[in-house]
């Protein structure tokens, strides 16, 4: 499976909407099998899903993000997990293996139940 | 009295009773960028608790659009002095967007070392909704305007909904007479019960007539069967008669007499109908010419201009262009699902120096035409119907090249002459297709 983070340096970009910089991982029997780097303007999410459906990709994962480009997103289908923190290939690499996101890359005050959303029969990791 | 004896150096009990009881967030941090303390106004703006702060990094807590690009507090700690209101936004846990000032100096202790920076901030999300209530204050049901004249109706249109009395409004077409309308009709008693608009200057006479008035069945040949009129469904409503002054003289004493008996024929019906309703009628003519030239009823003019609200056009309004644009691209982001966040200030300009001979409607429009070629971000000169472009082309280079202006000015205005075929008006100005081409091209013409 493919998933992009919004990356700062080597860590998840802690605000989605001040954010630059996509990480897109490739994912195969539980280990990252390829990695790329690509650009992308918060200010026009909508532009960012084209992105992510061309390249088919239907999970994002970044830190915390306003309701507006938090709700685009989920509305097109896209599995979003935000408020999530941390070294970005950790996180990745824990991902992979154990299929979920422990609650020490979550940022505080946050819940699973509330940062993870997607459109109801979307895809279940 | 006070013991000066009291007044000292603060105790670390005072300074925390101090932090805790003002309405600015403060946390510290060490030199990990750690929290080590946060405090009660900075779980409330935040929405984090001080126990979940507390050791955390400084980003996964404030969660600002600073931390990736401008963080105060880096810049504190790097070169070593304080920054003072720098603004910005964070992302509380409701993912509510606060916008913030923020200050950030280091941290200091007793013995003068440093020990990590302090980061105050205060919520400015309070003087944002002021500043939106502000704006909104200007705003009547649908219609928002910050001009004197449109005040100046906005003041007295309680009064007049809460009126029986006819209304007739006057505006160029496009000013918002319907949208008036409709204002007073949702401010009136009258607002459960229909409003009903009708073009009378789209209609027949005949037509006109059995579409108010309504018509019993074999009144004519396809009358298969009785028909209320509108003055019939509107009953306890509003009607609203567009274009009255393009109604015929027989159509104008049909509705005078529902003006003043409060009564009306329908087509074929051998008995009166009694009605019950508001009528207001507007005009982009002027109803008072029409008078002198016999093509109005004195009477029904005296009948209908009981209150008498005139609409300016937008080109003496032009300070609402700013309110009228967020409007509508508001109104074109939630209708079209787009994220559109503004104009360029350019546009602005192109918008300011233009006429508007179609009103508000034509600003609509423009702004629609915008959203089909504009994605997201900002709408910007190139999304804009040729016209307006080319003419913002004018005003920016007139100023500084008046050949410039003139050749820009002779290219336009053949294109507009030529509906903006390009070979057509190469032939107009006695040139060839691709020297027009070259010239636009080279005068950086935007089409």
């Amino acid at each position: 499976m493919k998933l992009a983070i919004t990356i700062w340096g080597n860590r998840i970009s802690p605000v989605f909407d001040a954010a630059g910089t996509l990480l897109v991982v490739q994912i195969q029997n539980r280990v990252i099998v390829k990695k790329s780097y690509t650009s992308f303007d918060p200010k026009k999410p909508a532009d960012l899903i084209k992105t992510l459906e061309k390249m088919e990709i239907p999970v994002l994962i970044c830190g915390a993000i306003s309701t507006k480009p938090a709700d685009l997103i989920v509305e097109n289908n896209i599995k979003l997990i935000s408020f999530v923190t941390g070294n970005a290939l950790k996180l990745i690499d824990n991902f992979a293996r154990k299929q979920t996101i422990e609650k020490t890359f979550m940022m505080p005050g946050c819940s699973k139940q509330y940062c993870w959303r997607h459109k109801p029969k979307n895809l279940h990791l | 009295m006070i013991n000066k004896k009291n007044i000292g150096p603060l105790t670390e009990n005072t300074t925390r009773v101090i932090l805790e009881s003002i309405s600015d967030g403060v946390f510290t941090i060490d030199y990990n960028w750690e929290i080590t303390s946060f405090n009660r106004a900075a779980e409330e703006i935040t929405g984090i608790s001080r126990k979940d702060a507390i050791g955390r990094h400084c980003w996964e807590v404030f969660r600002s659009n600073m931390c990736e690009q401008d963080c105060a507090l880096k810049r504190t700690m790097e070169e070593g002095k304080p920054f003072i209101n720098s603004s910005g936004y964070i992302i509380n846990s409701e993912k509510k967007k606060i916008p913030i000032t923020a200050s950030t100096s280091l941290l200091i202790d007793k013995n003068a070392d440093v020990i990590g920076g302090i980061e105050t901030f205060r919520d400015h999300s309070l003087v944002e909704q002021l500043r939106k209530e502000l704006s909104t204050k200007f705003k009547v049901e649908d219609i928002i305007s910050n001009s004197d004249a449109m005040k100046n109706i906005f003041t007295i249109l309680p009064q007049v909904s809460d009126s029986d009395s006819s209304v007739l409004i006057e505006g160029e077409t496009g000013t918002g007479k319907e949208l008036l309308a409709r204002a007073i009709h949702n401010m009136s008693h009258r607002k459960k019960n229909p409003f009903i608009a009708i073009n009378c200057g789209a209609l027949p006479d005949t037509l006109l007539e059995s579409e108010l008035f309504g018509y019993k069945k074999g009144a004519f040949t396809n009358a298969m069967k009785d028909k209320p009129g509108q003055f019939a469904l509107a009953d306890g409503g509003t009607i609203f008669l567009d274009e009255i002054g393009d109604t015929s003289p027989a159509f104008q004493v049909s509705l005078l007499r529902v003006l003043q008996e409060h009564e009306f024929t329908p087509l074929g019906a051998l008995r009166q109908e009694k009605t019950n309703i508001r009528i207001i009628a507007a005009t982009n003519k002027n109803l008072a010419d029409l008078l002198s030239q016999n093509l109005f009823r004195q009477d029904l003019y005296y009948r209908i201009n009981v209150i008498r609200l005139s609409l300016p056009p937008l080109r003496h309004r032009m300070e609402d262009i700013p309110l009228l644009v967020d409007q509508f691209i508001r109104k074109m982001n939630a209708r079209q699902g787009k994220f559109i966040q503004g104009i360029d200030k350019k546009v602005l300009r192109a918008f300011m120096s233009h006429e508007f001979p179609g009103n508000i409607r034509e600003l609509e429009n423009i702004i629609e035409h915008a959203f089909v070629l504009c994605s997201e971000g900002y709408i910007k000169l190139n999304h804009l119907p040729g016209f307006l472009s080319l003419a913002s082309n004018i005003s920016e280079d007139k100023d500084n090249d008046p050949v410039k202006s003139a050749q820009i000015k002779l290219i336009t205005d053949a294109l507009a002459r030529n509906n903006y075929n390009r070979s057509a008006a190469a032939k107009d100005l006695g040139i060839h297709k691709s020297t027009l081409f070259r010239r636009i091209k080279k005068l950086g013409m935007i089409l």
